[in-house]
This record gives structure tokens, sequence and C-alpha cells, in this order.
């Protein structure tokens, strides 16, 4: 088992870059998850991580080695030892199943009792001499990525392995793979554009944008933390205000609530502040709390998502999640409560419209 | 099950490989030799002289015989064909399956073997008429299977809901029943065209002139080789424009289904009242088109017992004809590969005219090709590689490359670049990633391509005639030479075996690609009319 090390990964497609200096280190069996908007560049930094693919610029290396230093040194993929499990799993249609996870194994010896204990380890035992039109979605994805551990890789690469799933499916075979993985103690890299895929499996979250790495951390720091209003929004629901920061108090038209982050001078001054939608809770219409309008109600069965005017006129809704319960009627009056501590950035540097998605 | 979405988006960014580019460009310009060995043919000639030669009466009467026979035929073929699908796939007709099968047949049987059992049955048969006929029922599958592979994969749904818009049933098979069929009819159309347009021996066994008819006897008997090169770039022309005419159809809004979701099967119409009269214009069509020319044929080969026919000279021949089908399906097969793979994995636009340019050679008829070849090795080479093997396996291997191209990037399709990428990364090397994985998916349709250049070339009369070496018999040339001196009974046994060659694996294949998903071919208005073409 060894790191995946990448430095200054550059490249480009004709006048478009792609990446532009990516440094991104895989600890030897964690799980990193690396997200990103469609187009961000995630699958051709997993492409050069992988040997598919030649950066511009910078170096990859597998624990001490040297891969790809973007020059004269490449290490060709099928002598990089690394599982690669892409969209779809790509099985190759015209082999069964145990020739499909057998396919890297040497002939002979082993060979046979490595693909069974593999096939039970994804639990897929009777279905060795299947073929891969006969499996479902999911228990192609499996095959997949018996077949990529079956080589013992010292990473395995995950290229949005879940997305051409059903969501019903999804959950289900997410958890397979994870704990396929973690029992193996593989370190595994996954690509996605799915927060929720990202921060429940990972240990760490890269989030690339812009052809660089904008954040990496574990994921409540990254939830919980976001380094600016930006990379709030892209990992989940939040609410954006205007407000002041001082003496680790922001003072907004939610009241006054402590800061846990902030990043500006060290007196405070003009912030943008987050406040997430599980941290406000809807009660009655009392008087030291700020009142609002139901503005729409979204039920989603275990929670739902209301939307709530705040009293002033002009002001944007604001996005509230409660637990399921008694669906609001539009129009209905509540008061607004907010529970613990705040994210807050200083007003100039970033120009963001002020939106609350 | 497609793999590697992903890949195959990304390999759009990357550069072309060389080695492969080089090879597809190559190819390209050995295919597109016929046509520039004819432009240098023309200019040799001369305006002055190709004007008087164009401008003559001779030349308006043989381009009106040609164009009202193509015009006439393919409207036929249109309507045998299209009704004869329609009633196979979406009615009650009995033996619907049998019929499928029989009323297909035909499409194997060389042209000129239709032309010769009709004439051995009815002796006087000849003129514009029996052109028609003989021609219609000679090449209407090459409407038949297209509709017939659209109509199964259309969606039922849509005509449903037709009608549930208050459409009768008349007007929803006009509107929504042809309507997607239109691209596959359309298809069908354009391949008989270029069929009439280039063919040469059942148009001179039944003494009807047309421009290819003239083209040849200008050439072979009367050695006028400026006269056979003016009609040959009118014919040229003819074709080019077929062509043309298909790219102004196509792109006109789509006909697939939107939506994911299997298509419910098919409920058949019931036929009521009017089945037994459709039975029997089915049972009538394959008669016409099957039963006489195998019948005639067989009848032939019997009463001629075997007093007269040399077994030797027809294993002789037989095997000629093999070793150059073989030779033409293996060079077509290659040299399609740098192509194929290059449209596929590299689909921009350079790449995909490259690729469109070699369909070029759809429009330039196997006589056209022949002579242009013996033009230039006359001309140029001091007659050396004229009316030798080799020679005569590149006219063939550039005459079918259409169709070896068309079933090679169907091949290459099935292998995705993603499908490579994941067997290297699990440590398995290069080449030997092309045996296990490449090769394996790729072969079938390979062999495919193979296959159908194989039975074109078996079966190929003109060219072969033109070009090859004197000493080398091919069951054509013979069947030929006897058909001439109306041996007929001699004859018979060289045609029987081509029959017998093309007829059968010609079926199969036909249903082979009929099964391939539209999508891979979808450079092809219709996939298994881009492939069917009989010369």
């Amino acid at each position: 088992m060894k790191d995946l090390r990448i430095r200054g990964v550059a490249k480009s497609f004709g006048p478009q870059r792609v990446l532009r200096g990516v440094d991104l280190d895989v600890p030897h069996g964690s799980f990193t998850a690396i997200l990103g908007a469609s187009g961000s560049g995630k699958t051709t930094l997993l492409r050069i991580a992988a040997g598919f693919e030649r950066p511009d610029e910078g170096e990859v290396s597998l624990g001490a080695e040297m891969v790809d230093d973007s020059g004269g040194h490449f290490v060709p993929s099928e002598r990089r030892r690394i599982g690669y499990v892409p969209q779809e799993g790509a099985l190759f249609p015209h082999l069964s199943v145990g020739r499909n996870v057998g396919f890297g194994l040497s002939r002979g010896t082993g060979r046979a009792a490595r693909v069974d204990e593999l096939l039970e380890l994804v639990g897929l035992s009777g279905y060795r001499r299947r073929y891969p039109h006969q499996l479902s979605g999911g228990q192609q994805q499996r095959v997949a990525l018996a077949r990529a551990l079956a080589i013992e890789p010292e990473v395995v690469l995950l290229d949005e392995p879940f997305s051409s799933l059903d969501a019903a499916l999804r959950a289900s075979v997410r958890a397979d793979v994870l704990g396929v993985l973690r029992q193996s103690r593989t370190t595994s890299v996954l690509v996605t554009h799915d927060q929720d895929e990202a921060l429940s499996m990972a240990d760490q979250v890269a989030v690339l944008r812009d052809g660089v790495i904008a954040q990496l951390d574990t994921p409540a720091r990254l939830y919980g933390h976001p380094e600016d209003a930006e990379l709030a929004r892209f990992l989940g629901e939040s609410n954006v205000l205007e407000g002041e920061v001082r003496d680790g108090v922001a003072t907004t038209r939610l009241g006054r609530l402590p800061v846990a982050g902030w990043s500006g001078p060290h007196g405070g001054g003009a912030a943008r502040v987050m406040v997430r939608p599980e941290q406000i809770t809807l009660g009655a219409v009392a008087t030291d709390a700020l009142e609002g309008t139901v503005a729409s109600y979204e039920y989603f069965g275990h929670d739902a998502v209301v939307r709530v005017r705040p009293g002033p006129e002009g002001l944007p809704d604001l996005v509230v999640r409660v637990s399921g319960g008694t669906p609001l009627e539009p129009g209905h009056r509540v008061g607004l409560t907010v529970h613990g501590s705040v994210v807050a950035w200083p007003m100039e540097p970033v120009e963001l419209a002020e939106s609350s998605e | 099950m497609s793999a590697g979405a992903g890949a195959r988006a990304w390999s759009g960014h990357r550069r072309l490989p060389p080695v492969l580019t080089a090879a597809a460009v190559l190819v390209s310009v050995v295919v597109l030799l016929p046509l520039v060995f004819l432009v240098v043919q023309a200019v040799q000639v001369g305006w002055s002289q190709l004007r008087q030669l164009l401008f003559r009466n001779l030349t308006a009467m043989l381009v009106w015989d040609t164009v009202s026979l193509v015009v006439v035929v393919t409207l036929l073929c249109v309507a045998v064909g299209t009704l004869a699908a329609w009633f196979v796939e979406r009615t009650d007709l009995p033996c619907r399956r049998l019929l499928a099968i029989l009323v297909v047949i035909p499409l194997g049987i060389p042209d000129f073997v239709v032309s010769f059992g009709w004439r051995a049955v009815f002796p006087n048969i000849g003129g514009f008429w029996a052109a028609v006929l003989i021609m219609t029922l000679a090449v209407y599958p090459l409407v038949f299977l297209p509709v017939a592979a659209s109509l199964r994969a259309a969606d039922p749904a849509q005509e449903e809901v037709a009608r549930s818009l208050g459409l009768g049933r008349v007007r929803t098979f006009w509107t929504v029943t042809v309507g997607q069929a239109r691209m596959a009819i359309f298809g069908g159309a354009l391949l008989v065209g270029l069929v009439v347009l280039a063919e040469f021996g059942a148009f001179e066994i039944l003494g009807y002139q047309t421009l290819t008819t003239e083209i040849y006897n200008e050439f072979q008997v009367g050695f006028n080789e400026p006269a056979a090169c003016a009609l040959s770039l009118i014919l040229v022309l003819l074709g080019a424009l077929l062509l043309a005419s298909e790219d102004s159809v196509r792109g006109r809004g789509r006909t697939s289904r939107v939506g994911a979701g299997a298509a419910r099967p098919i409920r058949p119409v019931a036929l009521g009242r009017a089945r037994p009269a459709v039975l029997a214009g089915a049972v009538l069509l394959v008669v016409l088109a099957l039963g006489v020319p195998v019948g005639a044929i067989a009848y032939l080969i019997i009463e001629g017992g075997n007093s007269t026919l040399p077994p030797a000279s027809l294993l002789i021949a037989t095997a000629n004809t093999f070793g150059y089908a073989a030779a033409a399906g293996v060079v077509a097969t290659v040299a399609a590969l740098p192509i194929a793979l290059l449209s596929v994995r590299f689909p921009r636009r350079p790449v995909v005219a490259l690729q469109r340019t070699n369909m070029l050679v759809l429009a330039v008829p196997g006589l056209v090709v022949a002579l242009s070849f013996t033009y230039v090795t006359e001309h140029f080479l001091q007659g050396r590689f004229y009316q030798t093997s080799p020679l005569l396996v590149l006219a063939y291997a550039i005459m079918f490359f259409p169709l070896a191209l068309v079933s090679v990037r169907a091949a290459v399709a099935r292998s995705p670049v993603g499908l490579e990428e994941v067997g290297r990364s699990l440590g398995v090397p290069r080449r030997s990633v092309l045996w296990r994985v490449t090769l394996p998916l790729i072969g079938p349709g390979l062999g495919a391509a193979f296959a159908l250049v194989f039975l074109e070339t078996a079966t190929e009369l003109t060219a072969t005639l033109v070009l090859h070496p004197t000493n080398v018999e091919t069951l054509a040339t013979q069947f030929w030479a006897y058909q001439s001196n109306l041996s007929y009974g001699q004859a018979a046994p060289y045609a029987g075996v081509m029959v017998l060659i093309a007829a059968v694996p010609g079926y199969v294949l036909g249903r082979w690609f009929d099964r391939q998903p539209e999508r891979v071919t979808g450079a092809a208005p219709a996939p298994t009319a881009s492939i069917l073409v009989a010369a």
C-alpha cells in the first residue's frame, strides 16, 4: 500500500487549461474524494494518476517511486498497479464474470481461488459463470471493483462509479463498495460531482475548482468551515447573509451569532455569514425572535425544506431544513431561531451575487 | 453494456496518432485513385473532343434510357420493398417468418444470373419493361431489408398516439409508419439507383442499352477510349448526384424514439378478408424473384446432365474465384481498419470528412474503376500490371471498400478505448490487451466485413471481364463466355455455384447486420442498406 502524491500538475487540451497546478496527497489506506462540477478537470486528474494521460507540468508519484515527471520519465499504466473503476464499470462484454475478475491475474495456481475470494468479498459468489449483460448495474459495478482489487493495487481510482445507477440502488452499492474498500484497507480515490457521495464516503475531500484544489479537508471541516461562500454553496444548501463581525460575534438580520471561523482582519469588519439550513429552527412567533412568512414547503419524507420570507421587504428567502412532521401552509407566520456558531468571511475579496441557493 | 462514456469524450481532446492518420490518408488516396485516373483521362482527351462526344444524340438517348430505367426501377423497388416489409413485419400475414427469409434471398443472386434465368425461360424477353421487371426482382431486397429493420425498431406507441389523436388507419400508415421508415426507404432507394446505374451483365443479356453497357462496348469492342471516358464522366456524375441527394435528405429531423425504455412488442394489424390476396401477392413475388431464376438454372443443370459439363474447369474456376474473393476481402478489411479506428475514436470534423470521402466510391461503377485502371497501366506504366492478379484484387478492394468500411466501423465501435485502458490498468501489457480484449470484440465484425467483400467479389462480373489475367478464368468469366455463345446449359453450373456461394451466406449476413445496434453505424442512413450494395 502506497501514498499517491500529485505535485503541481497542469494539463491543457488545446487552448483550454483544464488543470492549473494541482497538489494532492492521498495517504495510504485512506479514502479521498475529488469533488468538482462537471468540466472541472476531475476526470483528467484521475486519468493522469492512472497513466492514461500525460500532464503538461508537474509530477505524480506512488510511494517513493516517481511514475510521471511530465518529462522523460513515465511509468505506463500497466506497470503502476493502479486499480481503475470507470463509469458504468466497463466490464469486458465477451468475458464471464470470473474471467473479468481474473483478467489481471497471471494464469496458474491460485487464480481460481483468488477470483472466488474476490467474488465473495463483493457478495457475488454464485455469479462466476454469468456474463456482464446478465447482471444489474449495481452488480456490474461490484464486479468491476473486484476486478480492480484482484491485482492487489497500490491505489484504487473510482471515476464516478455510481452516477449511472438509479437513486435507490446508488446508496446500497455505495455502502457495499465502501465496506469492501475499508475491509481491504485499499488506498482509494473517488471522483464525483455529488457532494453527498463525497461527504458520506471519504476521509478527506478535495474540491477541484477552476483547475486547482480549492480546499482539502475532512468532510466535517469542509461542510462546517468552507473557505469561501462559493464553496459553502457548492457543498450544500446554505444561507449567506450580510453582516458585521465584532469580537467573535456576527450581527446579522437573524440576530447576533457566535462566529467559529473568521478569516478577516483581527478586529472584525463587514462580512458574509453562512448559516446552514439545519441550524435554523422554526417556532411560534415570539417577541425577541425574527419573524417570517412561509413561502414554500417541500416535503421529502425524512425531512422538509421550508423557504421563509423574512419580515422586512426585499430580503432574500431563508432556506430552513426541518424534520418531516406537519406541513406548513404558505403564508403561515413563524419565528426563526439560529443554533450553534457560524462561519464568516470578510466582505471584500469575493464578488458574489447575494442569493441563498 | 456500453463502456466508458467518459473515456470516449476525453479522446476528443487527444492528438491524432500520426501513424494511424498517415495510414488512413494513404488508404483514402488509393481508394479515390479511380476518380483521379478518370479526371486524368478526361484531361488527356481534351475538352473539345469531350464536348463533341458528350453533346450528341447517342449520349442524350443513353442518358434518357438509363435515367428513366433508374427512376422506374427505384420507384417500383420502393413500393415492393416497403409493402413487403410492412406486411411481413406488421400484419398477421400467414407464414411471415418463412416469407421474411424467402423474400431476402434474391439479394444474394447476382443480377446477371436473374436476367439469365429469365432469358432461359422466356427467350424473347427484352426491352425497357423486361429490364425494369428483372432489375426490380433482383434488387428490391435493398429496400426491404432496411425498411423491415426500421419497422421492427420503431415504437408502436407512436402509431397508437396517432390513432388516439383522431387519425384513421390509412393516414396513420402514411404519416407515422412511413415517416418512421423514411430514412430506411430513402437509403434503400439510393442503393437501388446506384446499382441500376452500375449494372452491366443483366442489361447486356437482355440486349437493353444503358450508359454502362455502351461504355463497355465502346471500350472492349470498339477500342474507343475517349468515348468510353466521356460516358464514364456522365455515369459518375449521375452517381454523385444520387449520393449528394442523400446528404440533403439526411439531417431533416430524426426518426428515432425519444426516451428510454424497451419498446413493447408490436401487435400485428389484422388483414381480415385481404389475407388470401396479400398472401398470393407475396407468393407471386417469391416465385418471380427466386423461383424463376433458381428453377431455370436447376433445370438447365439437370437437363444438361454430365455430358457437357467439364467438372475440372468448374473446380478451377471456383478455386480462382475463391482466391480472388478472399484476397480482396482481406485487403479491403485491413485497409478499412485505420479509417474506421480514426473515425470512431477521434470523431472530429476532418476525420469524419475523410471517412465520408471514401464513400464517393459508391458512385463509381466497377466498370469505370476497371477502365480507369486499364487506361493508367496502358499509358503510364507501359502495360505493366494490366490484367494481373494484384491489380484485379486492388480493383475489387476499392470497389467494395465502402462495404468493408461500414462493417469495420461497426466492429470498432464495439470495442471502446475505455476497455483497453481498464485492461492496461490491470497490469496487462498493451499487446496482450489487443489479443484478449480488442480482437475478440471486433473479430466478428471484421469477419463480417471480410465476408461481405468476399461475396460481392465472388459474384462480380464487369471489372473481372476487363481486368482478369487472360489465363485465369473465374466463375463469372466462364459463365459469361458460355452465356455469350448462348451455351446456356454450359453456363448454368457456373451460375449455380455463384448462387450457392452468395445466396445462403448473404442471407445469414443480412440478418446479422439487422441485429446490430443502429448507433454503431451512425454515418449511414440505414445500417443494412449501406452495407448490402449488390453490385
